[in-house]
């Protein structure tokens, strides 16, 4: 587990933007609303609306695969319209190092 | 999320904060002159703390004498000596009866020992929190050789009926080591009355001293053979461990902050009076209940704990994200998951863990009615959840 701490507070915003590349259950009338985004195999990142930290819990296997993806998604949001086909490019050959590493070669 | 806002400590049964002025200052003083331990200095002027501690406990627990009171490190440093010790000097294969309510620090030494082929071990289940008397007798045969068993569950806060397993298991000629890393500070103990042949306790829980000490009395230490061997103090031209209590078991330098912090801690306890403490932790626990039996999708898994121990789970949300939240968005430190209590949770929860809520001395009523609102917000904003899912 890592707290990662942030330089500006998270928007609602962001947790919308990760909903692209894993699953995100929200209380949203909790504080300012508690969000959880789980990306099975990966990692799962967990923080409150409003926050300066989030909760990071990488799958420590592969966590040299995949940590600097939880970069990516932080510095990549923007609000508004997003182009995410770069990022999904990204995100599909570390999936396929992932898996292989996990489970073996297809 | 919290900013500038004073937290409400419920995670006494790992550690107890705040701890009393009193054992902080000990501490402080401890280290004010040199170290004058008995026969390692030629100096006298300053406090024999290890004295302090151990006529401190051994008043507390009604244990005699006190030189039978031995100070290790904590409560799994205690169990390690203990269970090391009495195998040290036992015949391969023999039987020892643990139960499912312990915790790590009981099981891991003892699984590691069945898995090396020196024991064969029987885990004896619980009922409604308990492990009944009748199923210790049941799982006795005549090569049990000793049992090793939580005094209070760290998981479901609920204590065990140590004197009637204690008279069962002498019947039977099994030695019997309780753990009462939950309930020493607690609950009274007479260890004059009870039937035990060796009791652990850890400084740093009820006790209210810092962490770092801990310890055990021990009835008849024949049984239980050295294990760490070193510098006493005493008969120093012997190369053999001496035997005399309490150096059987204590070698080398003694924590001497820890030890102060430990008598102090003690001695607060015994000014403000066991029962004094379990009924206001009583009325706090038996509040906390109430309250979150309100939310019908809280489980709580033991509502008649004999300590201020609250286990439970919200429906709809995984016991570490409550305890995120309640951390986060209210301040209140909580802990989550298997409680270092592995077995017990395969029962209750399915091995999924739960939330703790575990409180102190110290713990307020102020605090617990901001504890049970954060919980019942948290499961009736869960409830909304799978209710609309």
């Amino acid at each position: 587990m890592k707290e990662f701490l942030l330089s500006e507070p998270i928007p609602e915003g962001f947790f919308a933007y990760i909903e692209n590349f894993g699953k995100v259950e929200a209380l949203p009338n909790l504080g300012e609303g508690f969000y959880k985004f789980d990306k099975p195999d990966w990692f799962s990142i967990k923080g409150f609306v409003g926050d300066t930290s989030v909760e990071v819990r990488f799958k420590k296997e592969v966590m040299n695969l995949t940590t600097g993806f939880v970069y990516l998604l932080f510095t990549s949001y923007r609000e508004g319209p997003a182009d995410l086909s770069q990022l999904k490019r990204r995100e599909e050959a570390i999936g396929k190092r992932v898996r292989e590493h996990l489970y073996g070669p297809d | 999320m919290i900013k500038n806002q004073t937290i409400i400590y419920l995670n006494n049964a790992a550690t107890t904060w705040p701890k009393p002025p009193e054992v902080l200052k000990a501490a402080r003083q401890s280290l004010d002159l040199p170290i004058f331990g008995s026969g390692r200095t030629t100096g006298s002027q300053g406090e024999d703390y290890i004295t302090l501690a151990r006529e401190a406990v051994a008043g507390l627990l009604a244990a005699d004498p006190p030189e039978h009171v031995i100070f290790t490190q904590n409560a799994t440093d205690s169990l390690n000596l203990l269970i090391q010790g009495f195998f040290a000097g036992c015949e391969t294969g023999c039987h020892v009866l643990t139960t499912a309510l312990d915790h790590n620090s009981v099981l891991r030494p003892l699984y590691e020992l069945e898995r090396q082929g020196r024991i064969r071990l029987t885990v004896l289940p619980f009922e409604e929190g308990v492990v009944h008397p009748d199923t210790v007798e049941a799982a006795i045969t005549p090569d049990t050789r000793i049992m090793v068993m939580t005094h209070g569950s760290n998981v479901l806060g609920s204590v065990q009926d140590v004197s009637r397993i204690g008279e069962i298991l002498r019947d039977h000629g099994v030695y019997f080591m309780v753990d009462g890393a939950q309930t020493a500070g607690h609950i009274p103990v007479n260890l004059q009355a009870l039937p035990v042949d060796a009791y652990v306790f850890t400084g740093h829980k009820g006790l209210l001293g810092i962490p770092g000490t801990g310890g055990f009395y021990i009835r008849h230490p024949e049984p239980i053979a050295p294990t760490r061997y070193g510098g006493t103090g005493t008969d120093s031209f012997s190369l053999f461990q001496p035997l005399d209590m309490p150096e059987r078991f204590e070698v080398g330098t003694h924590n001497y902050p820890g030890l102060a912090a430990l008598a102090a801690g003690v001695n607060f306890i015994m000014s403000t009076g066991v029962p004094a403490i379990a009924e206001k932790a009583e009325r706090q626990t038996a509040f906390l209940i109430r309250e979150l039996e309100e939310e019908p999708n809280i489980t709580i898994h033991n509502e008649h704990p004999a300590l201020p121990i609250i286990s439970f789970n919200i429906q709809g949300i995984e016991n570490d994200d409550v305890g995120f939240i309640l951390a986060r968005a209210y301040g209140v430190i909580a802990r989550t998951g298997l409680h270092c209590a592995p077995l017990v949770h395969r029962v209750i929860d399915g091995g999924a863990g739960s939330v703790r809520l575990s409180l102190s001395w110290f713990t307020t009523d102020e605090e617990c009615r901001i504890a049970a609102r954060a919980v019942r917000e948290i499961a009736k904003n869960a409830y909304s959840q799978v209710s609309s899912s």
